[in-house]
């Protein structure tokens, strides 16, 4: 059973990988990368309740719901990437030996359950914490900003190194070529946030040295809720007579579920890893269908439910009342399809799909800092000083797992505004300098240019006249792609920025 | 044998016939007698791009058997080939199958692009139709960058320069004739942008020195203009067909300044009032004056 349940684990965290992967300019696949994230049932819950609407791409992680209720924890045990590597990591850290027969504390397990109910709670009065806790969602935005990235660069350091050599360089070339094709970027991928978002997973990892699993037995909202499903399951861990009551089972459980009495496991905690089939010297333990005969409370008093959903609503008006100031919102640029701010704060998990497959093509898209809020902290917003929307692009909302980002045609997504340029004529090189630049001319996108220029006589500094092109912005053809922004050669603050103002967002 | 037959297909296809033939043998006798440059016009892209070289005296004047090829068109912009932003991808083609002909043996297609560089390389139709004609076709990275220093550079005394653009032992420059806001028109001089490394937006200050700076750090073999389509409004990048004037033509020399000077009559600008080729002129880079020039024009209609 151990070996099967790794090969399901490897397998899913590989195909996890996989998905990841396929997240990358021209996205021609059948394969949707948000896949997980859209099976993650905490998601689903969380996302409907906030926005009081079905959302059809989410209801797949029903499945997982249903299926948790004759199968338990399975997710936990047999999927969850985010399990698997805390698993892998765990075995890496050496914890304090305990005495024989000295369980493990259970004080903290109750936590995951308080966390649940206070972001459920928030979900309701509609202010997402979601984000922040589920494994899914986590996960895909530390690989998507901290793991990738670094990845790319010890890899195209090697190329790099490589091509210094100039040994084998055209074979080096090829194989940077097919690379490049398939899991190199096109640019390395930098991103604002990776450092607190690093340390939140590092955070999690560490919590490994206190017990194995600490994040899943502990903190995970998603375990909580599969938890409170799986105390009807149809499986039931058995154990005969032969057991000679080692305590081996219970000291190796990675939940900690096994009760003083051996034969008695916590069904809420157990995510089915069958640890304890396998290590049972005597082979007293099996699995077996039938009505369960374990423990399955839930370690939440009424007293801590109260506290946690008075938790989660001070949350809630915190977020709400926490003030934000107006250069600031001016800066949050939503993606192309973005819905309304409201919903789309009620939507976005913070996962960071459309980062990162924006960071394929144009890579303007960005984590934000409190750009929106705190409410907002780790949303997409277009960053152009370091990457522009492109113009036959889409890829965003076809990769949003929630319809945060809506999947636009290519034909609304080019007419679609996500703000508007503006000439800061203090930095402009031919309104601060009387000299011809109009860079933001030339990559201007859209069919009828929205950067325009006036022809006009200058003095310049030294006193003669010359002839340069003023450039301005035509609002009404501006759909605030940011490339004029990248591409601007200034130092430093560009001669022109974009802010959402007359931002086109979606209703839904 | 099949490389003549070819050619009088070509020939015969493009209604030029047995004058075409009887030039192109000319040509072989009396090398001193060679065109520098060379526009052909009313013809598919293909057909276009193999008259002009053929007139020019074939591929053969410039590829030796055994050598490496670059061939630099634009594929700066994320646009379909019928937007006219990026060279034509037929007339790329039939380039790198002529060096191959010709006995090269690599032909290496790539460009800096402006857009992303794989959004370019397929929208343009450049990847695809370059790599079936058997051409290797890269991307660039950072790190294969040279620094090269400039000596009679005025503004730019040193820049870096893509390796395998200075390595290749012929270097074939292959710009579309588009209209541009900063240099008029963007044409083999400018093109040559998309084989720099650095802070490109730096050079657009003083863009009409820079640009013969660069220029005179690397030399094409070879410049190809293709005006198949001619995007007259909205450059560099376009996007709208009724920007797109159709003018079936391909200029193609040996001087990259007459060539360019050439392509200035496509967009009623007399090449005189051209700062940079002036400039490039008395810099000896070449020749702007076009009566000073051996030049040929071919209409495949006539």
């Amino acid at each position: 059973m151990r070996t099967a349940r790794r090969i399901s684990q490897i397998f899913f965290l590989l195909f996890f990988l996989f998905l990841f992967f396929q997240a990358r300019y021209p996205y021609e696949t059948w394969l949707p990368s948000d896949l997980f994230l859209r099976a993650s049932p905490l998601v689903a819950i969380a996302t409907i309740l906030a926005t009081r609407k079905v959302i059809a791409s989410v209801l797949i992680a029903f499945i997982i719901l249903l299926l948790t209720i004759p199968l338990g924890r399975f997710f936990c045990g047999w999927i969850c990437p985010l399990g698997t590597i805390i698993d892998g990591s765990d075995n890496l850290i050496k914890r304090k030996k305990r005495k024989p027969r000295q369980r493990e504390s259970t004080r903290f397990r109750s936590w995951k359950f308080a966390i649940l109910a206070a972001v459920l709670v928030a979900s309701l009065f509609s202010v997402q914490f979601i984000w922040f806790f589920d494994p899914i969602a986590l996960l895909t935005r530390t690989i998507t900003t901290v793991l990738y990235p670094v990845f790319s660069f010890l890899l195209l350091g090697l190329f790099n190194f490589s091509f210094s050599t100039r040994l084998f360089e055209d074979q080096v070339y090829s194989a940077y070529d097919i690379a490049q094709n398939s899991i190199l970027p096109i640019a390395q991928p930098m991103f604002f946030e990776a450092v607190l978002i690093a340390l939140v997973f590092v955070g999690i990892l560490a919590l490994g040295m206190v017990t194995r699993r600490f994040w899943c037995r502990n903190l995970c909202p998603l375990g909580a809720l599969l938890g409170l499903f799986s105390k009807f399951r149809l499986t039931k861990r058995y154990v005969d007579e032969t057991c000679n009551s080692c305590s081996i089972c219970q000291r190796e459980c990675k939940m900690n579920a096994i009760e003083d009495d051996y034969a008695v496991n916590n069904t809420v905690e157990c995510i089915e890893c069958m640890e304890c089939v396998s290590n049972c010297k005597p082979h007293s333990v099996s699995y077996k269908f039938g009505k369960n005969i374990g423990k399955n409370e839930i370690d939440l008093s009424k007293r801590r439910f109260i506290q946690a959903a008075a938790v989660g609503l001070a949350g809630v008006a915190i977020a709400k009342t926490s003030a934000v100031s107006r250069e600031k919102t001016g800066q949050a640029i939503r993606p192309p399809g973005a819905v309304k701010e409201d919903g789309f704060l009620d939507r976005c998990i913070r996962c960071q799909e459309c980062v990162r497959i924006c960071a394929t093509t144009g890579g303007t898209l960005q984590p934000s800092f409190l750009q929106s809020g705190w409410e907002g902290i780790w949303t997409p917003i277009s960053v152009p000083r370091l990457g522009y929307c492109e113009y036959n692009c889409n890829l965003c909302g076809q990769v949003c797992p929630t319809g945060a980002i809506q999947n636009l045609t290519m034909e609304k997504k080019q007419k679609l505004k996500m703000g508007i340029a503006y000439f800061d004529k203090s930095r402009c090189i031919p309104w601060y300098d009387q000299q011809d630049c109009l860079v933001c001319e030339e990559h201007c996108p859209t069919p009828d240019k929205a950067i325009k220029f006036d022809i006009r006589e200058a003095r310049t500094p030294e006193g003669s006249m010359r002839t340069v092109k003023f450039p301005y912005v035509d609002e009404k053809l501006c759909i605030g792609c940011g490339i004029c922004v990248t591409k601007c050669p200034v130092i430093g603050d560009p001669g022109i920025f974009v802010t959402n103002a007359q931002a086109e967002r979606i209703e839904v | 044998m099949s490389n003549l037959s070819r050619r009088e297909f070509i020939a015969k296809s493009a209604g030029v016939g047995i004058a075409a033939s009887s030039l192109i043998l000319s040509r072989k006798l009396a090398a001193d007698d060679e065109w520098t440059l060379v526009v052909v016009k009313n013809g598919s892209p293909a057909q276009l791009v193999r008259q002009a070289i053929e007139t020019l005296g074939g591929m053969s004047r410039f590829v030796k058997k055994g050598n490496t090829v670059l061939i630099k068109p634009n594929i700066g912009w994320d646009r379909l080939p019928e937007q006219a932003a990026n060279t034509n991808p037929d007339e790329v083609a039939e380039v790198v199958k002529m060096c191959k002909e010709a006995g090269a043996k690599r032909v290496r297609v790539l460009d800096r692009t402006c857009n992303q560089a794989r959004r370019c390389y397929k929208r343009s139709g450049i990847e695809a139709a370059s790599k079936k004609a058997g051409a290797e076709v890269r991307h660039i990275v950072k790190s294969r960058f040279e620094t090269v220093r400039i000596p009679g550079g005025e503004l730019v005394k040193s820049w870096p320069f893509y390796r395998d653009a200075l390595e290749a032992d012929v270097f074939i420059n292959m710009p579309i004739a588009k209209d541009h806001s900063i240099s008029r028109v963007t044409l083999g001089f400018k093109n040559i942008m998309g084989i720099i490394g650095g802070d490109r937006g730096q050079i657009h200050k003083d863009f009409m020195t820079k640009i013969v700076d660069l220029n005179l750090a690397i030399k094409p073999a070879l410049t190809i203009i293709d005006a198949y389509r001619v995007l007259l409004r909205n450059g560099p990048s376009g996007g709208n067909l009724a920007d797109v004037a159709v003018k079936k033509t391909v200029i193609a020399g040996t001087d990259p300044v007459a060539v360019d000077s050439y392509a200035m009559g496509l967009f009623d600008i007399d090449p005189t009032k051209v700062e940079y080729l002036r400039d490039a002129t008395q810099r000896g880079l070449g020749q702007m004056d076009l009566s000073k020039v051996k030049m040929k024009v071919v209409d495949l209609s006539a």
